[in-house]
């Protein structure tokens, strides 16, 4: 019994992400550890894939 | 006032507008439900008519009544980081904050009602035909020979859940850690298997370029990720696309701006972000309306100014008066 459309799913890894940015409850954004706001980083987004419309897609409707 | 913002720590596209309303010294408050009760404490109290309430995180306290905005934008599920989780603590959280914000006037980007509702793909593809925007042909069922009719009538077609979402690991049997990708179906397909589950079927566009229009309030920014003359035509979800050509800024064909202003204005969203496939003759094609949808990777490519329009929208104080397009202004209709 499996569904239709899992015909077409693909595997994922599930790779333990950990992002070189932390929460700043201060500033109430993500900073790297020199203190600049990790989302102006555009090489390390690219990189990421964190502000793309597949990140947290498995957890939000919102892509 | 100061503008509430609903979501995750991880969420670094909500960063972009933080930094924005930081830049512009608007009053911010940032928190994620998931975190009340603990980190997130919040009290209201409704005495000879009137309400007093203040949400606190972070060493920040806020009035209720003092809400210019509110983002939902990624918010965890409320009481979810507790020590002893339980549905029943959940439902207990969610009505008590969401109820209170629900009572503040607040403007919100966007409203969870509406929200919830728009989520649904269904509806979004139903409610596009009835603003008038070009929908490819589509069918949900778990009717084999319904799918076999249809994929007589329509020969070229993909698929793609219902919800939008992805399985997780476990929630189905058989279930590994997975996407699924909007994808081309071969010619011949056994359908047999739709009986076990709502499956969405569309006609494939043969599509010219991808669009991603990404709506703020009144402010319209498109952006237009071109194919590659040797792209595979099997490779159908641009989210999973091999092609490295950017997103670049492109106007809105009148007749399609004006479906997505009716589009939103029934949908009663302040934000919305919508994806179409551009054909051969450049018809923009819709597929679905994203109302929370990522808006980061455009900015990056386009340099269009998403996260200062929605700043801009969040601490705006009464409703709109212009009209933007790709992030220039114009006359209002």
């Amino acid at each position: 019994m499996r569904l239709f459309v899992l015909n077409y799913a693909r595997t994922t890894e599930q790779l333990e992400f950990s992002a070189p940015y932390t929460y700043d409850s201060g500033l109430q954004l993500n900073v790297l550890p020199d203190g600049r706001i990790a989302a102006h980083d555009q090489a390390l987004m690219r990189e990421l894939g964190a502000t793309t419309s597949t990140a947290g897609s498995k957890t939000h409707f919102d892509d | 006032m100061t503008v509430l913002i609903l979501t995750c720590e991880q969420d670094v596209t909500a960063d972009l507008v933080v930094a924005q309303l930081h830049t512009t010294g608007v009053p911010v408050v940032r928190l994620d439900p998931a975190d009340l009760p603990g980190g997130v404490a919040l009290s209201g109290e409704y005495v000879n008519g009137a309400f007093r309430g203040q949400l606190t995180t972070g060493g920040r306290s806020v009035s209720l009544n003092g809400l210019r905005s509110i983002w939902l934008r990624r918010p965890g599920v409320p009481a979810t980081r507790v020590a002893e989780p339980s549905p029943w603590l959940t439902e207990e959280s969610s009505q008590a904050l969401y109820g209170m914000l629900r009572g503040t006037g607040a403007r919100w980007m966007n409203d969870p009602d509406a929200a919830r509702r728009a989520r649904h793909k269904p509806w979004q593809i139903r409610h596009a035909q009835r603003s008038g925007l070009p929908v490819p042909a589509t069918l949900i069922t778990t009717f084999p020979q319904a799918a076999r009719d249809f994929a007589e009538r329509f020969p070229d077609l993909v698929v793609k859940p219902v919800s939008g979402t992805h399985p997780i690991a476990g929630a189905h049997p058989q279930q590994l850690p997975s996407t699924i990708p909007t994808s081309r179906i071969t010619p011949g397909m056994d359908f047999t298997a739709v009986a076990f589950g709502p499956t969405l079927l569309q006609r494939r566009i043969a599509k010219v370029a991808d669009i991603r229009l990404t709506v703020v309030g009144d402010r319209m920014l498109a952006a237009r990720k071109a194919l590659p003359p040797d792209a595979d035509p099997d490779e159908v979800d641009v989210r999973y696309a091999t092609s490295g050509s950017p997103w670049q800024p492109v106007d809105v064909p009148a007749r399609t701006a004006s479906a997505v202003r009716v589009y939103l204005r029934d949908a009663e969203l302040a934000y919305g972000a919508f994806d179409f496939v551009e054909d051969a003759d450049g018809i923009w094609w819709f597929l679905e309306c994203n109302q929370s949808g990522q808006f980061g990777f455009v900015e990056m490519d386009t340099g269009q100014p998403i996260a200062r329009s929605v700043a801009d929208w969040l601490s705006h104080d009464g409703p709109d008066t212009e009209t933007h397009r790709n992030g220039r202004m114009q006359s209002a209709p």
